[in-house]
């Protein structure tokens, strides 16, 4: 597939914006999700997250964004009577396939949640809770780490003094950057964020765009977001996506300003959704 | 009257409808806790005793207790009001009662003499009269003496150094004793058993003779010494008169306590309530549970809650865990929460027998013979004891625990919990981390309606341990230090035993009202501190505002 980039220079110039020279880290091929039997939330879902790059998904409620999202790192399989099929793999191998341990996946498969969701304990507990329950146990070490992910989420400053205060008592930015420091504490290759600044105020939502803007150099990022000017201006590739189905997934630039299909321009300009 | 159709139409009657129901309730519970109370603290007051003179001439002297009017019927049929009086007379060995009715139409004359003295006993309950004369150290001493009481007190203090020291003595005997009534235990079971090892017996035999001969000598010193105690006690004691004009002769050694009321300030008055309060916090009981203490009863009621909430609390939670993290949700489930909501409705003494058939007899039989076979037919733990009487109680409040417990588990965020499986936290990582600390709150409210339901339960106890007195307290300082296999005393046992069993119910009803108000206190005591715990935990754990 070529893609024919007219608008390059438009949106978010500096990034390459051809998918076909991308790396691709996480694929999936064919995928069909089943809440309730016989009512297919995803359907035929075929995409290519290319690798230290922003995917955003967008599109209407109930399109099954989230869903895809939550495939990635298994987050599914907790409700009772789902059925999928069809392959994801991440780095080629099968995330489906019984050899994969489950919370290996989820340590390379970081993920934020729409509402901040900081574990009752300290700022410092929260950060190091995934290295801890991953096995590393020296202080000294988990000290840095906590250090080196609240840096990246650019929260350090913050925070740096009340360590080990509540993390409830910070305020719903900052708690939504302590999950993104928390998931980063765990050294992923991909982070999953599903709506993350959807509950926030527009200080704290820049801030949080700000942050990811931060890790797209090191990190792959796939985020879920019902708001198009943030897709337009965080990802480097976008996924539209309705009734479970992958209708285009195109650089930002382009799906923006040139979408293929008829279905995405209706969508980006507001005649539904 | 439209006024009153609108009033009914816009429902304002179920406001008072609704406020009365709360307010009878509230009532209620006042009245109860009060009747307790005021019944329960007034009970350690020493009373003044009057001198009440009849007009038959007889005398009575007698602490006035209540006055009651009573509805009676006159030979021609008309009734009339009669006004009648209780009073403790208390001497129970020579009026045969302690209490009495009067007629206050009867009464000439009463007085508050200053020199009544009541004694209380070891034996027989108080003995209220007049101090005639001491025995003591071979002379009479008159009341009228110069430092009569100082005497008095110190004549007093003898005698019972003197019985503390009889009684390190018989120990002591006891001790020396004990190697030969071991050989004597040792034969006797031998001649039962095996009774044609001859040769063994008769080398026992041998034995217990050589140690007989041993400690002949010291048996006959320790004797002496006992006998020279018990006469020296005998030569001390007072002559007493009680109302009625009968002189007793009242050995020293056999009075607890003695005072004045009539000639005590309010001050010593209040000291000897609050000593009062301490001996029945901390001492034994007396006179079939109706006098002295009841420190085994808090001590029984305390360990067994404890005991009981450490063999519920794991199980309930661990139960509760698995039902709501673990199992598959569906019918079965369903079926089960089901039972365990219904098991909290079975009455409690289905329980008591439910652990009389399985724990005593079965488990506890079964262990007897295992590991305890040398003792049978004597059970060691094939009876009721402590142990079997907590995991009966344990039983009864599990469905508590697994309900609460279960509701403290639902009320953990989902969000809280998907973020760490998403950190790649296991399950039982995730539970022990996030789920269970945050659960505490709700585990800690199981066990506050455990303990409440388990410390006021008496009917499954008196089958499977309770008695009315125990010997010995479950725990003492030779190993293993606490003796589970060992029955005990209980307040709720002890207010049913000493209110409704003992021979004289009326001398004993202050008991009754002040293990009740104790029991309500450490009731309230044990539940006080699992709330405080709770509230801070929850402080603790407070969910995101955000």
């Amino acid at each position: 597939m070529k893609i024919n980039v007219n608008v390059q220079n438009s949106l978010s110039a500096s990034y390459t914006t051809d998918l076909s020279k991308e790396k691709t880290i996480l694929e999936t091929k064919n995928v069909d999700l089943c809440y309730v039997p016989q009512v297919k939330t995803l359907k035929n879902v075929t995409i290519q997250i290319p690798e230290k790059k922003v995917t955003a998904f967008i599109g209407p409620s109930g399109c099954g964004k989230s869903t895809l999202l939550r495939c990635f790192n298994r987050m599914n399989d907790l409700i009772p009577g789902i059925s999928m099929k069809g392959l994801i793999s991440i780095d080629g191998i099968d995330i489906y396939s019984p050899e994969i341990k489950l919370e290996e996946l989820r340590k390379k498969v970081g993920m934020v949640f729409q509402k901040s969701n900081p574990f009752p304990m300290g700022i410092w507990e929260n950060v190091a809770f995934g290295p801890k329950v991953n096995g590393i146990k020296e202080k000294a070490e988990l000290d840095e780490i906590v250090e080196s992910a609240l840096i990246q989420a650019d929260l350090w400053n913050e925070v740096k003094d009340r360590l080990n205060n509540s993390a409830l008592d910070l305020s719903g930015g900052q708690q939504q950057r302590l999950c993104i420091a928390r998931a980063l504490a765990n050294k992923p290759e991909i982070i999953l964020m599903d709506e993350p600044a959807s509950a926030l105020d527009p200080i704290s939502t820049s801030k949080i765009e700000e942050t990811i803007d931060e890790l797209r150099e090191n990190y792959t990022i796939i985020i879920v977001t019902h708001n198009m000017q943030q897709a337009a201006r965080v990802s480097d590739y976008t996924a539209f996506m309705m009734t479970g189905e992958m209708v285009e997934f195109n650089a930002t630039s382009k799906l923006f300003t040139n979408p293929e299909k008829k279905l995405t321009e209706d969508y980006i300009t507001g005649r539904f959704g | 009257m439209k006024k009153i159709i609108t009033f009914w139409k816009k429902g304002d009657s179920y406001i008072l409808l609704t406020a009365g129901g709360l307010l009878f309730s509230l009532a209620m519970v006042i009245f109860m806790i009060s009747i307790i109370l005021i019944k329960g603290f007034a009970s350690f007051y020493a009373n003044d005793v009057a001198e009440i003179k009849m007009k038959d001439n007889s005398i009575y002297l007698a602490e006035i207790l209540e006055t009651e009017e009573v509805v009676l019927q006159s030979e021609s049929g008309k009734t009339y009001n009669q006004k009648q009086i209780n009073i403790k007379i208390a001497n129970r060995d020579i009026f045969d009662q302690d209490f009495k009715w009067i007629n206050s139409n009867e009464i000439s004359k009463i007085e508050y003499p200053q020199n009544v003295t009541v004694f209380e006993r070891w034996e027989y309950g108080n003995l209220i009269a007049y101090v005639k004369n001491l025995n003591y150290n071979g002379k009479v001493y008159q009341t009228r003496d110069k430092d009569f009481w100082d005497i008095f007190s110190s004549a007093f203090e003898k005698s019972e150094e003197n019985k503390s020291e009889k009684e390190n003595l018989e120990e002591e005997l006891n001790d020396v004793l004990s190697p030969i009534s071991e050989i004597q235990r040792e034969i006797s079971l031998m001649e039962i058993n095996f009774p044609w090892k001859t040769k063994e017996i008769e080398k026992l035999k041998q034995q217990e003779e050589i140690l007989q001969a041993e400690i002949n000598s010291q048996i006959e010193q320790l004797n002496q010494k006992i006998e020279q105690k018990v006469i020296e006690n005998s030569e001390i004691y007072a002559t007493v008169q009680a109302g009625d004009g009968t002189e007793i002769t009242l050995p020293l050694e056999k009075v607890y306590r003695f005072y004045r009321p009539n000639d005590m300030n309010f001050i010593s008055k209040s000291g000897l309530y609050l000593t009062r309060i301490w001996e029945f916090l901390v001492e034994e009981p007396r006179e079939s549970n109706t006098e002295g203490g009841v420190f085994p009863a808090i001590f029984g009621t305390v360990m067994m809650v404890i005991l009981m909430s450490i063999a519920v609390v794991p199980f309930g939670v661990l139960a509760a865990l698995y039902l709501n993290e673990y199992a598959k949700q569906g019918f079965v489930t369903r079926l089960i929460r089901l039972a365990i909501a219904n098991l909290a409705g079975v009455p409690s003494i289905v329980y008591g027998i439910f652990g009389l058939g399985f724990f005593i007899y079965f488990l506890g039989g079964t262990i007897d013979q295992l590991f305890f076979s040398s003792k049978l037919p004597e059970p060691t733990l094939g009876t009721g004891g402590i142990l079997w009487a907590s995991l009966t109680l344990s039983l009864l409040t599990l469905p508590v625990v697994v309900v609460a417990t279960e509701e403290g588990i639902l009320a953990v965020p989902k969000a809280n919990k998907d973020g760490a499986l998403a950190l790649g936290a296991t399950k039982w990582q995730m539970i022990r981390k996030i789920v269970l600390p945050n659960a505490m709150p709700g585990i800690l409210t199981g066990v506050i309606l455990a303990i409440s339901r388990g410390a006021g339960e008496v009917a499954p106890l008196m089958i499977t341990g309770v008695v009315k007195l125990a010997p010995t307290l479950p725990f003492d300082t030779t190993f293993p230090f606490f003796h589970l296999d060992r029955k005990f005393m209980h307040l709720g046992f002890h207010i049913y035993d000493v209110g409704f069993q003992s021979p004289n119910v009326e001398a004993s009803l202050p008991m009754v009202y002040t293990t009740a108000l104790l029991l309500i206190f450490i009731v309230i005591t044990l539940n006080l501190s699992a709330i405080f715990l709770r509230n801070y935990l929850r402080k603790k754990f407070k969910t995101s505002a955000f």
